[in-house]
């Protein structure tokens, strides 16, 4: 088999990664908004619910964790398909450390932003709503497109749960032809450009969102 | 901008809000996965939902040339598939759907929590794993090999001068038995490596990462008959390691849920009448098995009994 011919199944495999990477990342990303917010203004409660959640999930293997919704949930009679295996157990990664993004974007916003709002009678809600959160994201996103990308190479994890992304694709043709050093070079490739698409995105965005922010910043 | 609260904490205090709200978009995601995702097990047994829908799932772990996706990528082939076709088929199951785990020892696992209905892909019956699963009886037996490097630079020809090399390196491949019989011969672990699969383990050889890959030797076989690689060979002589007293023969079969009886019973059965039979030679003949690679009449339940060490 030829390099040309390499490029199909790994194309193929290229779409399931880009779609659980945006999956993920979409629910990961709210995920992460709920519990960054639910640790800093949630009552006892819900602040060690959100604590649990994110050291949970940093503290375990991801891995290990995805093992474990693929092969051990099933015994206890819950039968996530595959892709939902994955994907709940990538966003729920995200969500767990994007949580310490948002809290620190979030303490960063200048504390005057908050009186502010209190002079101008918004309730807690509305001021985190209004006024903090949307500096907040444009602080998140250096950050986040660092989280988002290293998403995007963790997909690969999910090869070992049957889903043929661009990594089980890999090694299908690797048992097929043998021809590991050639296979491997173009997967590499294949990240790589997706990444660099990732990281182009973010940076329009950053760009995007942070239009006029700047003058109303207090310094 | 609007200032509808008469004070900052007028109304349901604010936390309470965002809990609702942040609780009820959990919900929302939860429900939402759980109605995607979820497949309710029922009361049917194997046996009667394969034959109700015609289809049985078989997973396998891309290892020629027991079971592995033809170069093309378009069928599931090797021994243990091309058996469980015509099997299942006279049991009255029409189509074979492969479910691949890239990882051998994935499979036992994957059965158990039935993300399919068999294992097809020539898995020996050991003891160990019998407690895990019912293996059906055996299709095959073989033996083992060692593929090294060109010319043999250590001259390892069997697993008895890998011991007693303080040079050398096995390597194995994840899940094989090939890692059992390295243990009880005596190799010492820091001299042992496990490649997460075949390809792997034989890019290793050639790689210099390890002196010898220990494989059956039909793995080993078929590897090398594929591979461009020249910096690999078969050792030749290999002398066939003695485990506990009995010729390392590995005895292949297809492998089922532990509830799953019936099912068992049925295809064993089935695979009775055609295990011998020229149609059966014929088909395994292109795999690289022979009338020499036929079981005998040795059962599933002998290798599966425990043997005092």
């Amino acid at each position: 088999m030829s390099l040309a011919e390499f490029m199909g199944p790994l194309l193929t495999g290229a779409l399931i990664t880009i779609q659980l990477t945006v999956m993920a990342a979409l629910f990961g990303g709210i995920l992460a908004i709920l519990a960054g917010v639910a640790k800093m203004y949630g009552n006892a409660a819900v602040r060690a619910f959100a604590s649990v959640y994110v050291e949970v999930f940093r503290g375990t293997s991801a891995l290990v964790q995805l093992f474990w919704f693929f092969f051990a949930l099933p015994l206890i009679g819950i039968q996530l398909t595959a892709m939902a295996a994955g994907v709940v157990v990538l966003a729920l990664n995200l969500g767990a450390y994007g949580a310490e993004v948002v809290r620190g974007a979030v303490k960063a916003v200048p504390k005057g932003q908050w009186e502010a709002c209190l002079a101008l009678n918004m309730t807690r809600v509305q001021a985190l709503r209004h006024v903090v959160l949307p500096q907040a994201l444009v602080a998140m996103l250096p950050p986040a497109s660092n989280l988002v990308i290293e998403l995007l190479k963790n997909t690969a994890l999910v090869s070992l749960i049957t889903i043929p992304e661009i990594t089980f694709q890999a090694q299908t043709l690797r048992a097929a032809t043998l021809q590991t050093t050639a296979i491997f070079s173009l997967v590499l490739l294949i990240y790589f450009l997706i990444a660099m698409v990732l990281v182009y995105g973010f940076r329009r965005l950053e760009a995007n969102l942070s239009q006029g922010l700047h003058l109303g910043r207090a310094h | 901008m609007p200032a509808p609260g008469i004070t900052a904490t007028a109304g349901p205090s604010p936390h309470f809000v965002l809990i609702c709200k942040a609780l009820l978009n959990l919900g929302l995601f939860a429900l939402l996965l759980g109605c995607s995702g979820c497949v309710r097990a029922s009361d049917e047994s194997t046996l009667e939902k394969i034959l109700r829908t015609g289809v049985a799932r078989v997973g396998y772990a891309n290892e020629a040339p027991y079971a592995y996706m033809d170069s093309d990528q378009r069928r599931l082939t090797g021994e243990a598939p091309e058996i469980a076709r015509i099997i299942l088929k006279r049991m009255g199951v029409q189509r074979v759907e492969g479910v691949l785990l890239t990882e051998f020892g994935t499979l036992i696992p994957g059965l158990k929590a039935r993300r399919f209905d068999l294992i097809a892909a020539g898995m020996y019956i050991t003891p160990p794993r019998a407690r895990q699963v019912a293996f059906s009886n055996p299709t095959y037996a073989i033996g083992e090999a060692l593929i090294v490097a060109r010319d043999n630079p250590l001259q390892l020809h069997s697993y008895t001068d890998v011991v007693e090399n303080p040079e050398a390196r096995l390597g194995v491949a994840a899940g094989a038995i090939q890692r059992r019989y390295a243990k009880e011969l005596g190799v010492p672990d820091s001299r042992l490596v496990v490649f997460p699969d075949a390809p792997s383990a034989l890019a290793g050889v050639g790689a210099g990462r390890v002196d010898a890959y220990a494989a059956t030797s039909l793995t080993a076989g078929d590897l090398l008959r594929r591979t461009s690689s020249v910096a690999v060979e078969l050792a030749e002589p290999f002398e066939n390691p003695v485990i506990n007293g009995k010729p390392a023969v590995g005895y292949g079969a297809f492998a089922f849920h532990k509830d799953d009886h019936d099912l068992v019973a049925t295809f064993n059965h089935h695979l009775a009448e055609f295990i011998g039979t020229p149609e059966h030679l014929e088909l395994i003949e292109s795999f690289g098995f022979s009338e020499a690679t036929l079981p005998g009449d040795v059962t599933a339940a002998e290798l599966s009994r425990e043997v005092s060490p």
